[in-house]
C-alpha cells in the first residue's frame, strides 16, 4: 500500500546526493523552456530517458509510472497542435516528456530518508526564524505513514457495515464517519506523544508560555 | 501548535491518503471521473480549518515528493509535481487554506443545518475549486505552453464533478462537524 517509488541500486544516479539532484531537476525543468529548437529538445529527452533506465528498473515499470503523465502530455500537445503551430508543439511534447522523466528518475533513485534529509537541510533558514520545526515535520510525518493502514481498514469496517445493512455505498455517508472515527484518535495520541517526552523539551515548554 | 494539533493535521494527512485508495466514480453525463481525493482537500479546509487543514495538505504534497504513489491511481513522485498538471496538487495547499480561512468564518453551532451546509458548501466551492483553478490553471497555461483560454475551456470539463464534490464535502463536513467538532470560530 505505501511502497515507495525508490528502486534500489548503486548507479552514478543513485550516488549523487539527494539535494544536488533535487537542484539539477528544477535546474533542467528551466533551462530547457530557453530552447526551441527540436534537436536539442530530442538530445535531452534521450538523456533523460537514458538517465531514468540506468537507475535499474524494467522498461516496463518504467513506462508505467509515467504513462499517466504522458496521457496528459499527448493531449495537451495535440491540442497545443491546433491551437498554435506543429513546431511548437512538438517541442513542447519533447520538454514536457524530458522533464518528466528526468523527474521520474529522481524519484526512482531517491531514497525517501534521503530526501527528508535533504528537506531538512532546505528548511534550516525557516527554523532559524522559528517558522517550522523539522522535528515536529518528521514526528507528522511518521504518524502519517502509522495511521494510513489504520485509517484504511477503518474505511472498510465503514463499507462493510453499509452492506451489511443492505445501505447504498454513498460518498457522503462513508466519509463524515471516517473523519469522526479517525479524528477522534488524537488526543490519546497525542497524550501518548506527550507522555513519553518524545516532542523535545523546549517546544512543549514553548507551547504552556 | 500543540502536540494535539499535529496529530490532527497528521491523521488528517492520513485520511487523504486513503481517499485517493477509494476508487472513481464515472458519471454518464460528466466527461471526467471523479476521484474521492480532491474531496478530502477541501474536507481538511472544513474539519480542521485555514492552518490545521493546509497543513495537512503540505504533509501529503511532501509524501508525494517523497516518492510514495499515494495519489489517487498510485500516481506519486517528483515527476507529478514537475509535470503540466502540478500546479493543481501544489494548489491543494492554498485550496485548503482559504476553505477553512472561511469555513472558520461562516460556521457558527448555534446556526441551524441548512446554513451551516450552505457554509461548507461556499466555502469548498471558492477554496476548492475557485482558488485551486486560479492556481492550476495559469501553471498548466505555462508549463504546457497552451493559450490561457484554451487552457481555461478544457478545465471546464471537471467543473460538474467538482460542484458534486463541494456538496458531498458539505455534507460530510457537517456530519464531523456535528460528531466531532474541531472547527475553530473566528468573526
Amino acid at each position: 500500500m505505501l511502497t515507495s517509488l525508490y528502486i534500489d541500486g548503486n548507479s552514478p544516479l543513485h550516488r549523487v546526493p539527494a539535494g544536488w539532484k533535487l537542484t539539477l531537476l528544477f535546474a533542467a525543468s528551466i533551462i530547457l523552456y530557453l530552447f526551441d529548437d527540436w534537436r536539442l529538445l530530442v538530445l535531452a529527452l534521450l538523456s533523460a530517458m537514458a538517465a531514468y533506465l540506468s537507475v535499474g528498473i524494467s522498461p516496463r515499470e518504467a513506462l508505467r509510472r509515467i504513462t499517466p503523465a504522458l496521457f496528459t502530455i499527448v493531449i495537451l500537445c495535440a491540442l497545443n497542435a491546433w491551437f498554435t503551430t506543429p513546431q511548437l508543439a512538438f517541442a513542447m511534447f519533447l520538454r514536457l516528456t524530458s522533464i518528466v522523466t528526468f523527474a521520474a528518475a529522481v524519484t526512482a533513485s531517491m531514497k525517501m530518508a534521503d530526501f527528508m534529509e535533504a528537506l531538512t537541510t532546505a528548511l534550516k533558514p525557516l527554523e532559524r526564524l522559528g517558522l517550522v520545526n523539522a522535528a515536529d515535520l518528521g514526528l507528522a510525518l511518521g504518524l502519517v505513514l502509522r495511521f494510513v493502514p489504520e485509517v484504511f481498514s477503518d474505511y472498510q469496517a465503514i463499507r462493510q457495515a453499509h452492506q451489511a445493512r443492505g445501505l447504498p455505498l454513498r460518498w457522503h455517508t462513508i466519509i463524515g464517519p471516517l473523519m469522526v472515527l479517525t479524528l477522534k484518535n488524537a488526543d490519546t495520541v497525542s497524550e501518548a506523544i506527550d507522555a513519553r517526552g518524545i516532542r523535545h523539551q523546549a517546544s512543549i515548554g514553548r507551547e504552556i508560555i | 501548535m500543540n502536540t494535539k494539533d499535529i496529530v490532527l493535521v497528521a491523521l488528517f494527512a492520513a485520511i487523504i491518503v486513503v481517499l485517493g485508495f477509494i476508487p472513481p466514480v464515472t458519471l454518464a453525463f460528466i466527461p471526467a471521473p471523479i476521484t474521492a481525493q480532491t474531496l478530502g482537500v477541501m474536507l481538511a479546509g472544513c474539519v480542521l480549518g485555514a492552518k490545521r487543514g493546509a497543513l495537512s495538505v503540505v504533509l501529503v504534497v511532501i509524501l508525494v515528493a517523497a516518492g510514495l504513489p499515494i495519489l489517487a491511481g498510485g500516481r506519486g513522485g517528483f515527476n507529478i509535481i514537475m509535470g503540466p498538471t502540478g500546479g493543481f496538487l501544489l494548489g491543494w495547499i492554498v485550496a485548503a487554506y482559504v476553505t477553512g480561512y472561511i469555513a472558520e468564518r461562516m460556521i457558527r453551532e448555534d446556526r441551524g443545518g441548512w446554513q451551516q451546509l450552505v457554509g461548507f458548501f461556499v466555502a469548498s466551492a471558492i477554496g476548492g475549486i475557485v482558488v485551486l483553478y486560479l492556481i492550476g490553471i495559469p501553471w498548466l497555461s505555462v508549463v504546457a505552453g497552451m493559450p490561457i483560454s484554451k487552457a481555461i475551456a478544457g478545465s471546464m470539463a471537471f467543473i460538474p464533478g467538482d460542484v458534486i464534490k463541494a456538496v458531498i464535502a458539505s455534507l460530510a463536513a457537517r456530519a464531523a462537524y456535528v460528531g466531532y467538532p474541531l472547527l475553530p470560530a473566528r468573526s
